[in-house]
């Protein structure tokens, strides 16, 4: 069949080739406490957030190539706010220079029907987890600390089991692609966090 | 006749008294004169006491004569007649030149108007005491010192009882939802919801409904702080029109003695909006006039009319 | 969100779709209407490139709606919908090998937007790959939010200046479950313009409905 042209550029609003920027480490849970004072010491003076999300992983498999991945996300602790659909690119290959893992990143706000949308469009649920932790900002940096889960009885989020014994600490950054000098902030900023924790550039595909 | 004859002895009798009223003061003069004189000069000591002595008692006895006399007369005249409705005043129709003089005609006109006058200044006094019109406890002004007392009790009335009345008319009306708040101290704020029509908050003061407003279903009831909003009119003409009318319900609605019946009437009255967009105009038929429904409902029929259709 | 009311409607016998349209702003003037800025309606269609399940894949329509100038709506004929912010379009095109975009397909009305009291009036002109092809009119009755209660007071308002081509209620409030009487909202506007639209690309392959 004829391929109906396909345009370049549909979009009439939205941010285009927005750019995640991502550090991870982890810490242990005996550890957590004095984490948190010395990110409380180091971000933007702010009541500390915490937060309890229902994360949703869907794929959706093409005849050829790597299946597309969505996660939409939902808060447990405010069930009335939109949930939350993110996209997330392969990571840019090469560039041992930089300090950060760069990948393309999409995120949409969406009604509570996304999960019968994802459904009809063939996407299908692969795996869920539920992440419990706190959120701290500094200007643009985004540092989330969280404990994750694994949903025992799939869709019960009351009925499940910590992963491991320590929190998942991701240092992430969002901005216009190109804009590499952030990976410097961010890697000062985590200069400042060791020795509680060592955030790093790690390629999710090293461990597939 | 016999009145007039009466009189006429009467007067008989009057003018010989008026005779010995003169002859007894006239001896008492002579009594107190001779007694001012002293003794006259006479040869000897005894000789003047004895004449001084002899006088004064024959003055005496001539007193004591006339007091008699006058005492006689009395009985005679008799007393004044009191049968007159008018006391003393009834003399005036006994004056002879009436013609030129119309006092006693005029008199009693007079105290015709006055005695009406005051019957009914009485039956209004009772019925405005009874139905005080005074909304607001500020109003009175100048008898400071007794309004505390001159308040009628249907202005504080226990929170309990109006919370009763609300709920009691919010079961009546199962189309009606009535929330109650008190944002600020006792007085308190209803909002109500007219089913998927409109909803309406209603301030009260005590039992007394104060203002009122009325919004769309789906438009804000709350302020951004999250307090009811009881000022913003609604954005929707419709609704603005609707409040002007519950407001002139509210005017037309009043039996200060008997605050619940006035609440109970205008929430059957605002229940009567449920059809606010189905019901066409009862006059001309149609469902819009200048882009608005019929907005009138009549007070007592509840019927639907467009504001212009209603006279 | 009111009640909201999308009809198609025919082009005067003798008339350019152009001024057919005048025709209708001078009868909204004319009852009191006042022109309140403009406003525009589009759909993009797009279809699955492969679908595991060997089924006909549906299609796909991204809408958007000047009134919610921040949101994209995404919908599959019959349902489900999905109201997204404006990102939604640019993992459109993440997705773009899985699901492409008929661009020939694109319909959008444009036109003026008319507030008479509390009813909207929004008058555009339908068109596909740059021609014009039809008329959409649609009414909103801000006031109310339930189509049971105002659908007569509706049709009274339309019959006085669309005169005897007065649409009958909108499928999408009868086909509810719940019934006309349920408060509305903006995915019954947009499923409306869909159909319209459908309608329309429709048209373009009868041979004889070629307008200007």
């Amino acid at each position: 069949m004829e391929a109906p042209p396909v345009t370049v550029m549909p979009v009439t609003g939205g941010t285009i080739n927005m750019m995640e920027y991502l550090l991870q480490g982890s810490v242990l849970d005996q550890s957590l406490d004095s984490l948190l004072h010395r990110l409380r010491g180091l971000c933007d003076n702010m009541e500390p957030e915490s937060f309890a999300d229902h994360e949703l992983v869907y794929l959706l498999k093409g005849q050829q190539g790597n299946p597309f991945i969505l996660r939409a996300r939902r808060s447990l602790a405010h069930p009335t706010a939109p949930w939350h659909l993110r996209y997330l690119g392969q990571p840019e290959v090469g560039d041992k220079s930089r300090h950060a893992l760069v990948r393309n990143c999409v995120d949409v706000a969406a009604s509570h029907s996304l999960p019968d949308f994802l459904n009809e469009m063939g996407f299908r649920m692969d795996h869920e987890f539920v992440a419990k932790g706190h959120i701290f900002r500094k200007g643009a940096l985004k540092v989330v600390v969280s404990k994750l889960s694994r949903v025992l009885v799939p869709g019960n989020t009351d009925n499940t089991e910590p992963l491991s014994l320590s929190y998942l600490v991701e240092l992430s950054v969002l901005a216009p692609a190109g804009q590499d000098t952030v990976s410097e902030d961010m890697r000062s900023f985590a200069e400042q966090l060791k020795p509680l924790v060592h955030l790093e550039k790690i390629d999710p595909k090293r461990l597939m | 006749m016999a009145d007039v004859m009466n009189v006429g002895v009467n007067l008989e009798a009057f003018s010989q008294a008026i005779n010995a009223i003169q002859a007894l003061r006239s001896s008492v003069t002579r009594v107190f004169d001779s007694l001012k004189d002293g003794m006259k000069n006479k040869e000897t000591l005894e000789g003047r006491e004895k004449a001084f002595i002899t006088d004064f008692q024959d003055n005496l006895q001539s007193v004591n004569r006339d007091l008699n006399e006058l005492e006689r007369l009395s009985t005679l005249v008799g007393r004044p007649s009191e049968s007159h409705p008018l006391h003393n005043s009834g003399l005036l129709s006994l004056d002879p030149v009436q013609d030129k003089t119309p006092l006693y005609s005029q008199l009693l006109q007079a105290y015709k108007w006055s005695n009406k006058l005051q019957y009914h200044a009485g039956l209004a006094s009772s019925l405005l005491n009874q139905q005080s019109l005074k909304r607001s406890a500020n109003q009175i002004g100048a008898s400071a010192k007794r309004r505390p007392k001159v308040q009628p009790s249907t202005l504080v009335l226990p929170i309990q009882y109006v919370d009763d009345v609300i709920s009691r008319i919010g079961r009546m009306f199962p189309d009606l939802s009535i929330e109650l708040f008190r944002p600020n101290g006792t007085s308190a704020v209803l909002l109500v919801t007219l089913g998927k029509v409109l909803k309406a908050i209603v301030v009260m003061r005590s039992l007394f409904i104060d203002r009122t407003i009325v919004r769309g279903y789906h438009e804000n009831v709350h302020s951004e702080d999250g307090k009811l909003d009881i000022w913003s009119k609604s954005n929707y003409q419709v609704f603005q029109k609707v409040t002007d009318h519950a407001t002139t319900a509210l005017l037309h609605y009043q039996l200060p003695q008997m605050p619940d019946v006035v609440v109970r009437s205008f929430m059957t009255w605002l229940r009567s909006y449920i059809k606010l967009f189905q019901t066409p105009c009862q006059r001309c038929g149609r469902f819009l006039q200048d882009g608005l429904p019929p907005t009138w409902r009549d007070f007592r029929t509840l019927e639907a009319f467009h504001d212009t259709c209603r006279q | 969100m009111g009640v909201t009311c999308v009809c198609q409607v025919p082009v005067a016998e003798g008339k350019s779709v152009q001024q057919t349209v005048e025709q209708l702003h001078k009868k909204l003037e004319q009852l009191g209407a006042m022109k309140q800025g403009s406003f525009f309606v589009d759909c993009e269609t797009y279809h699955a490139t492969s679908n595991a399940s060997g089924q006909p894949s549906k299609l796909l329509y991204v809408m958007h709606n000047s009134e919610t100038p921040l949101s994209c709506l995404a919908l599959f004929e019959g349902g489900p919908f999905l109201t997204a912010d404006a990102n939604f379009d640019v993992l459109m095109v993440k997705l773009k090998s899985h699901f492409q975009n008929a661009k020939g397909h694109k319909v959008e009305s444009r036109g003026a937007r008319y507030r008479y009291c509390d009813f909207l009036v929004k008058v555009g002109t339908v068109t596909m790959s740059s021609s014009a092809r039809g008329i959409s009119v649609e009414v909103e009755y801000c006031a109310c939010v339930v189509p049971g209660d105002c659908w007569n007071l509706m049709k009274e308002f339309m019959q006085s200046f669309l005169g005897s081509s007065v649409p009958e209620l909108p499928a999408v409030f009868s086909s509810k479950p719940e019934g006309l009487f349920v408060p509305t909202d903006c995915m019954d506007t947009m499923s409306q313009y869909l159909e319209l639209f459908s309608k329309v690309r429709k048209q373009q392959v009868l041979p004889g409905s070629s307008v200007r």
